[in-house]
């Protein structure tokens, strides 16, 4: 067991004009995750730290944080792997804060809603499932692992100068439906990120793909997406 | 965000160290220096009007050692802003989105050499 100072950045709109960072000794043990650091602080020092979580085990993304410099999930960060004795947690940057580590996701969301991201079906619903080949199955890899942490959103700076920016989540699921071969929208879903809110304002810096926790390439994604609305206008492609 | 929310979100903590974001800022930083560089251009070569003895004159002070190490940190900016530029139409092109950053060092060693060339030209007039 070892001492490890937790830095966290902390933030009450009801009562502080501006965020400060406060420490926080914690005895870490075995495989302690971050995500558990904080619990720890919770419930035996303040119990007014707010943060985001739900799963622990790195799938659902409500523990998305910027921890010593990372894009991280704080679950899935083993504090003793880090190999430092002093652990910054911050808040995701350059996203409006609620309290503490909570963000508001209000905005991030909207957008997410604005590509449709559902499977749309024109055709009657056949009676048994829609089959895929593996071959089309391969490519809902990459983007079906996203966990919408938000990571990507909060390290774009095409975001941060935009913010009727899609933004890159939004895009790789946009990507995801697009390019699922049971996805029968057409053009459907196209005005929602064929414009300059939409893949046209990435402008390939890749942050997104560096901040992914689950280690995700939204970059790819929204390159597709731009040649495929080459291909659909200029040479009447169906994708 | 709003205005309130731009000065508690946590935005000095969020410049990513990333490769892609520096190359995207030197992108930036160089296309203004060239469109900068395109009004003095045509300025310069718009004083022809009065004359080819006056223009000549003009020219002459492009010897200037400074003059000519601006002109070397030009040659830096177009190679720097053209290579790169090649690198992001391949990444528009689908090319390379994966190893954006051993494409981006490629690049940069064909502009490093390509600059070596004008500087072997252009540093006798600088020292």
């Amino acid at each position: 067991m070892s001492d490890i100072t937790f830095h966290v950045k902390r933030f009450d709109p009801a009562v502080d004009k501006a965020p400060y960072y406060q420490d926080f000794v914690v005895p870490v043990e075995g495989s302690m995750t971050v995500l558990e650091a904080l619990f720890d602080i919770q419930e035996k020092q303040d119990g007014s730290l707010a943060f985001r979580y739900c799963c622990r085990s790195s799938i659902c993304g409500s523990c998305a944080m910027y921890i010593n410099g990372r894009y991280r999930l704080a679950c899935q960060t083993n504090v003793a792997h880090m190999g430092v004795p002093r652990v910054t947690v911050e808040p995701l940057p350059h996203v409006p804060l609620v309290r503490d580590l909570v963000w508001d996701m209000e905005d991030f969301f909207v957008k997410y809603e604005a590509i449709k991201p559902w499977l749309i079906r024109n055709s009657a619903l056949p009676d048994t499932e829609i089959t895929q080949s593996p071959a089309e199955r391969l490519k809902l890899n990459m983007p079906i692992d996203c966990i919408l942490c938000a990571a990507c959103y909060s390290s774009c700076p095409s975001v941060w100068t935009e913010e009727n920016y899609l933004g890159p989540a939004a895009l790789l699921k946009a990507y995801r439906f697009e390019v699922d071969s049971r996805d029968e929208a057409g053009r459907e879903r196209m005005p929602s990120w064929d414009n300059e809110r939409g893949v046209y304002r990435c402008h390939t810096i890749a942050n997104c793909s560096e901040a992914c926790p689950k280690e995700l390439n939204p970059t790819e994604g929204i390159q597709w997406l731009k040649g495929s609305a080459v291909r659909r206008r200029l040479l009447g492609r169906k994708k | 965000m709003s205005a309130k929310d731009r000065e508690t979100a946590n935005v000095g903590s969020g410049l990513w160290k990333g490769l892609g974001m520096w190359a995207w800022l030197l992108f930036r930083i160089s296309g203004l220096i060239l469109v900068g560089y395109l009004f003095v251009h045509v300025w310069v070569i718009s004083q022809g009007r009065a004359g080819v003895d006056e223009l000549n004159d003009l020219f002459d002070l492009f010897h200037h050692p400074v003059l000519v190490f601006f002109e070397l940190m030009l040659v830096a900016a177009v190679l720097y802003h053209a290579l790169n530029g090649v690198r992001i139409v391949l990444m528009d092109l689908g090319v390379g989105i994966r190893q954006h950053k051993t494409v981006f060092w490629a690049v940069m060693v064909v502009a490093a050499a390509t600059l070596a060339v004008f500087a072997w030209q252009a540093l006798p007039s600088i020292f």
